[in-house]
């Protein structure tokens, strides 16, 4: 019976993952493009061998883990704060929730487009501030080395509402009796924080970190407007190369490659980062005990 | 309570559904054939009112419809390869980007057009108009309206613009020297299609070739070719134009020049109706010229925009008396006058009237004259996306001019010889 009231699911899932998924795999072992007139001949593992040696694909691969580690990382710190400062009691609390998800809410490509000019050399406010300040001009985005950090800033302000949201979520299922009893044992905020929250908060975080990874590293639309992969291609992502095979060189079986090696390896990052979770925060014996209290 | 609901959807759907149906079998009766064309937003706005009159003179025979696409070139070229893909594309024609045509015309997109266009329709247009229209010997599309890179100056600091990037950069530092301005030269530095455009007008400058399509020969490495990207370079480090350059597409080119802060800039024909609006600093100081070149080499980047029908049009001879209507002599007048695109007929560039109204149009149909354009080959995205990368690379500093155009030859070698375009 339960199989019958998960088929529409199922249904969908087939058709929206398992297909497309099948399909590029199908693709990947092709040569599919322009000079074959878009038919799709079998060249074994030719796509994959020049995957290989594509030291293009290996260089964009390093600067989209890169992109999403330090996004990621930051955006969770931050999100957290933000949630624990949220959860709390204080007066216009409801309209900072509100207001605080405006980043979130902005298509990417306006929001890309907003920074671009807010980082715009020389007319741009950051550039003024940092003339103001004596820094001088800084060329963010026309510079290899500073274009990348750019793109994490841009994106960590943009999806953090979002991280906040979900770890909001969970602190609201905490319940508050919880911290009562803690407290009662002369445990001071700290205290709850490591044994009560971000225990009961893993499984939130994991949630969020997992739905940020698998974004982040197909960071597409904010890097295409900001910097369109450049100066120096030091900002492209993954996806920003695929996309350019598939709809710029009309290379789709390079393109299929390249996306199932990248879902291969998200796959497994994520994986990793589950593990990783699980060991980084304990489920902790002693806020077990306090539960049971 | 539920029920009644959906019995009354469904009896909606039925009707909407009959009304349709109705609606198809009036039109099928009086055979109207509907042509669509899909262009990009700020053509279809264009447009509007060029439609509303053919439709209105060919009531009861053909209907046209102009499908709004996005405003940017690039986005354009996706949905129309979406599209594409899918097989029996939505729409009878498209209005397309001078780069994109021997890609869709290898992969089988479109119709040629030879038989429905004579020698006589083709010596009508301006000569720089000529190029970008076939592949492979046939005919694919037919110009609408002619884009150029133009150089950008300003008459209140010059009398004579620049004619060789020597003279450039002396006339930019001597300004910059005075403080009349803050840089001498702004243009499009970013790691994008507009670099290639940049770099295609000095590489063509400095006396060398990009790339020959009839013998596949790569020119970037050679001496002109280094000398184009070095010059570039040149110009941040001389502090000409600003390291910011790096990031600059065509907009915000045009900002520093609209305040007035610098005294060139390279650009397209559109911003020179941007220059003359109210909130520009520099109104009625500019002049048009080509991009500087060393003595016989004058050249400007051909960019335009041009109509074809896709292949699997049920509506080829209604599509085609819709394209000559869209590029006849009275609509590029419309389209000029009232939205600055430039012209491809010649007798429009020459029409005394017109350029007595409009003296720029002067500059531009000099421009057209020496206008190129970049390598015609179905592999141009993939050619040109190895150039801007090296290029960007050299313009950051992250390579020597020598060593990244001799990185960006080689690998357009590689695109070639694995394409087996060569041996």
């Amino acid at each position: 019976m339960i199989i019958f009231l998960l088929l529409p699911a199922l249904l969908l899932l087939l058709v929206v993952f398992v297909v497309p998924l099948f399909r590029y795999a199908w693709l990947s072992f092709h040569a599919d493009s322009v000079i074959t007139g878009l038919i799709a001949i079998p060249n074994g593992g030719a796509n994959w061998l020049r995957l290989l040696q594509d030291l293009r694909y290996w260089q964009d691969l390093g600067q989209t883990l890169r992109f999403a580690g330090v996004s990621v990382g930051l955006e969770l710190i931050l999100a957290l704060c933000i949630a624990l400062l949220l959860d709390q009691r204080w007066r216009g609390r409801d309209v900072v929730r509100t207001l605080a998800l405006i980043p979130w809410a902005l298509p990417t490509t306006v929001m890309a487009l907003g920074w671009r000019w807010i980082f715009n050399t020389p007319y741009g406010p950051i550039d003024h501030f940092t003339k103001i300040a004596g820094i001088g001009s800084l060329n963010i985005l026309g510079d290899p080395n500073f274009a990348w950090i750019a793109t994490v800033w841009a994106d960590v302000w943009k999806t953090t509402p979002f991280a906040a949201l979900i770890l909001l979520a969970g602190l609201q299922t905490i319940p508050a009796d919880l911290y009562e009893a803690l407290r009662l044992e002369g445990g001071n905020a700290l205290i709850c924080l490591r044994r009560i929250t971000l225990p009961l908060l893993r499984p939130y975080i994991l949630l969020a970190l997992l739905f940020r990874l698998a974004q982040s590293f197909g960071v597409f639309d904010l890097i295409q407007v900001l910097t369109g992969g450049g100066p120096a291609s030091t900002t492209e992502s993954i996806a920003l190369y695929a996309y350019w095979n598939a709809l710029r060189f009309l290379d789709f079986g390079y393109s299929s490659t390249i996306i199932m090696a990248s879902f291969v390896l998200i796959s497994l990052i994520c994986v990793i980062a589950w593990i990783g979770l699980q060991v980084l925060i304990p489920t902790h014996p002693k806020s077990r005990g306090v539960i049971e209290l | 309570m539920r029920h009644s609901h959906f019995i009354r959807r469904i009896i909606a759907t039925l009707f909407i559904v009959l009304i349709c149906s109705a609606g198809f079998g009036i039109a099928q009766a009086r055979s109207i054939e509907s042509v669509s064309f899909l262009m990009a937003a700020p053509f279809a706005d264009a447009t509007q009112d060029l439609v509303k009159q053919f439709n209105q003179e060919h009531r009861g025979n053909i209907s046209l419809q102009v499908v709004r696409g996005p405003l940017e070139t690039e986005a354009m070229s996706d949905l129309a390869i979406s599209s594409l893909l899918l097989g029996k594309a939505p729409f009878d024609g498209l209005l397309m980007d001078v780069t994109w045509l021997p890609k869709y015309a290898a992969a089988g997109w479109m119709q040629p057009l030879e038989d429905y266009f004579s020698e006589t329709d083709i010596a009508s247009l301006a000569i720089g108009a000529r190029e970008g229209n076939s592949y492979d010997g046939h005919l694919y599309r037919w110009p609408m309206n002619a884009d150029m890179g133009l150089l950008y100056y300003r008459t209140d600091l010059m009398e004579q613009p620049p004619e060789t990037p020597d003279q450039l950069v002396q006339v930019s530092q001597s300004l910059q020297k005075d403080k009349k301005v803050d840089w001498g030269y702004v243009w499009q530095g970013r790691q994008y299609e507009g670099l290639s455009c940049v770099y295609l007008e000095l590489i063509d400058g400095f006396g060398g070739d990009w790339l020959k399509t009839d013998s596949n020969q790569i020119g970037l490495n050679s001496k002109p070719g280094v000398e184009a990207a070095a010059w570039l370079q040149g110009l941040i480090d001389q502090g000409v134009s600003p390291r910011a350059v790096t990031n600059y597409g065509e907009a915000e080119a045009l900002q520093s020049f609209k305040v007035g802060d610098a005294a060139f800039m390279r650009n397209w024909p559109y911003a020179w109706a941007e220059l003359q609006k109210s909130d520009s600093a520099v109104k009625g100081n500019v002049g048009i010229t080509t991009m500087v070149a060393k003595p016989g080499h004058t050249t400007a980047t051909l960019g335009s925009w041009g109509l074809t029908v896709l292949k699997g049009s049920s509506h080829v001879d209604a599509s085609i008396e819709a394209i000559r209507f869209l590029t006849s002599e009275t609509a590029q007048k419309q389209l000029f006058l009232k939205y600055g695109y430039s012209p491809t007929q010649q007798r429009v560039i020459d029409d005394p009237q017109l350029l007595q109204d409009k003296p720029i149009l002067a500059e531009f149909g000099r421009a057209l004259k020496v206008a190129t354009p970049r390598p015609q080959t179905a592999l141009y995205a993939q050619i040109s996306d190895v150039l801007t990368r090296q290029l960007s690379s050299i313009l950051t500093g992250e390579r020597t001019p020598e060593n990244g155009m001799n990185v960006a030859a080689a690998n357009t070698n590689q695109i070639l010889m694995s394409a087996g375009e060569k041996p």
